[in-house]
């Protein structure tokens, strides 16, 4: 309809809240691929996708019938074919040791890197989070619409939970996905499971307590290179502080780094998979079981429930000053 | 701090007034829910503020009076994203954006980051930004501030052509009373968290004493004697111009007209608001808080 000041109405029914939180999201994501490092980040994300896609594929390949190390053995000889028998009995008779504790070494060095990688990421996005908002009264622009400061929170818990999904969650999913389209095996599937799962649930702690600490560090200041330097800060400090008192455990809870660290190696349980490989290989000999019950000690969680109490009260922590913060002028 | 507000404000273009701190943007602040009242209850457009959050604020646009902007966006990429973040579709937001950036007066500006934007061209962006979703009622906090006087003449020309050409109500705060009363049918007076006044302008003005200035044309010592001599109570005002108690405009000028003493100007009651706005709130700092 025209009228006289040249205006077209709209008198349609606004549409839902998704939708609203779903235009915050696209809108910050838009604003986060604008930067050459996120570009980058998203690049070695993916690359780490394929790396573990091809680990799968060659693994897979490799102890299949007919496989890599069924022609490799048949250049050695009958000793080298013995071998290969041993390996081949021994896959038969502990698949869940030899695929799952595989798969479990590559989900758990996978997840390492790509907790840096997000670490990085939300380095770069800290400052452009919350204190922009803060600064420049955007929060009143949010919350004057038909929103919530929650809705606001979940829109801004939405842009990192995408660029989490995108940096780490994608390119896992992608990559254990194609390594089975490539050497379709249901025994691999089977016995891979058990470690996506650690992963994912590793992926959804880690998700859910570097939000809210990256959103409560966001929220602390006007000044985005203020924030930044909280981030780092929270991030790196107690690391470096452990040096000079190795001992000091309110340090190591302070960490979320080191908490981390603990529940993922508490959820994938690394150590088994060494010690199992220690106990049940009888080719190997007493010096190679021993190194490998010394990497299973290296890869057991000191303070598993520990960590996590400390993520959740760091979480909990975050939570207060976004209570605090999340106020209009 | 508001204290003992009862309000039922009908639809029109309604003038928020009172002096700094008396509690006005608390007030706005209140009804969109940004503020949490300790107690009470309030009804924007009908709806509830308190039990339907969200859907108070649906139909309603908010200009508020500090720079409030979100940084990084391209002016015409932030209204779209304000129509958006009120459930408008991406094509009705754009289309509307433009519309409104055209009625605010904001040119090739659009297409520059708001960070860069003057005063006046961040108040027009505000203005458009409250305008975009086509609200029912829009809540303006000190429109014009940092305008130049033009800008300031075309946003108060919008502000009541919006009323009477679309049907939007406006409810403005602002220490211009000539502002509000040029755009006003009614006026809300705050002092010291409490209403002292509300009524419409037509309401308050008949209960002001009446006077008009007058602009005398030619033969200015003349006006002065022959008022006086007809009894009318005449002041002269130290800009040349003449303030004259009158109860009837008619009256006065059949007496210049028998005395060939055509007038330039003839103005009924110009600071009747401004009279009004101090003796209500001098009454509000009276009474015991």
């Amino acid at each position: 309809m025209n009228n006289p000041l040249d205006l077209s109405r709209w008198r349609e029914r606004p549409l839902g809240l998704v939708y609203r939180i779903r235009i915050m999201i696209v809108a910050g994501l838009r604003r986060e691929s604008q930067t050459r490092l996120f570009r980058w980040l998203l690049v070695l994300g993916w690359v780490g996708g394929f790396c573990l896609a091809l680990a799968g594929y060659l693994f897979n390949r490799t102890l299949s019938e007919g496989g890599f190390a069924e022609q490799l053995s048949e250049l050695f000889g009958i000793k080298g074919k013995a071998v290969f028998r041993i390996f081949e009995g021994f896959l038969a008779l502990y698949p869940d040791v030899c695929i799952g504790g595989f798969f479990n070494l590559l989900f758990s060095n996978y997840s390492k890197a790509a907790l840096l990688l997000s670490l990085l990421a939300i380095t770069a996005m800290v400052p452009r989070l919350i204190a922009p908002d803060r600064a420049s009264n955007g929060l009143t622009v949010y919350l004057s619409r038909p929103l919530t400061s929650t809705d606001y929170l979940l829109g801004k818990l939405g842009i990192l939970t995408a660029v989490l999904g995108l940096l780490w969650t994608g390119p896992m999913i992608a990559g254990w996905l194609v390594s089975l389209a490539l050497t379709p095996s249901l025994e691999a599937a089977a016995y891979s499971f058990a470690a996506l799962k650690a992963a994912l649930l590793f992926n959804g702690i880690a998700l859910v307590s570097l939000s809210a600490i990256a959103l409560g560090v966001s929220a602390l200041s006007t000044k985005g290179r203020n924030t930044q330097i909280a981030w780092l800060a929270l991030w790196l400090l107690p690391g470096i502080l452990t040096v000079t008192a190795p001992h000091s455990v309110w340090l190591q809870r302070a960490s979320f780094k080191r908490n981390l660290d603990q529940t993922r190696l508490g959820l994938f349980q690394s150590e088994s998979v060494y010690t199992a490989v220690a106990d049940k290989l009888a080719l190997l000999n007493q010096d190679a079981k021993s190194a490998l019950r010394t990497l299973g000690k290296d890869a057991r969680a000191q303070d598993f429930r520990a960590a996590l109490l400390s993520l959740t009260a760091l979480s909990a922590a975050s939570f207060l000053v976004l209570l605090r913060k999340l106020r209009t002028e | 701090m508001l204290d003992d507000v009862t309000l039922q404000v009908p639809a029109g273009t309604v003038g928020l007034l009172g002096p700094n701190g008396a509690g006005k943007s608390t007030l706005i602040k209140c009804l969109l829910n940004l503020e949490k009242p300790s107690s009470g209850s309030a009804r924007v457009l009908g709806t509830d503020i308190r039990s339907a959050n969200r859907a108070s604020r649906e139909k309603v646009g908010y200009s508020p009076e500090k720079d409030s902007h979100l940084s990084d966006m391209l002016g015409c990429e932030y209204v779209t994203y304000c129509g958006q973040l009120s459930g408008m579709p991406f094509a009705a937001a754009r289309q509307r954006t433009h519309e409104i950036l055209d009625l605010v007066g904001m040119g090739s500006e659009r297409y520059r980051k708001v960070e860069t934007y003057s005063t006046g061209m961040r108040q027009r962006i505000k203005l458009a930004q409250a305008l975009v979703h086509d609200p029912e009622l829009i809540i303006l906090d000190e429109p014009t501030n940092g305008l130049d006087p033009s800008g300031r003449e075309h946003i108060l020309e919008l502000i009541g052509s919006l009323r009477r050409e679309l049907g939007v109500s406006v409810v403005i705060s602002s220490h211009l009373l000539r502002d509000i009363e040029r755009v006003c049918d009614r006026v809300i007076i705050v002092s010291r968290g409490r209403v002292v006044e509300h009524a419409s302008l037509a309401a308050l003005k008949s209960r002001h004493e009446n006077f008009v200035e007058l602009t005398p044309s030619a033969q200015r010592q003349r006006f002065a004697p022959v008022l006086s001599a007809a009894g009318w109570n005449v002041t002269p005002l130290s800009n040349g111009k003449l303030r004259v108690k009158c109860h009837s405009t008619e009256g006065l000028l059949q007496l210049l007209a028998q005395h060939d003493l055509p007038p330039a100007e003839i103005v009924a009651n110009p600071d009747a608001l401004h009279e009004m706005f101090i003796q209500a709130v001098s009454a509000a700092h009276e009474q015991p808080a």
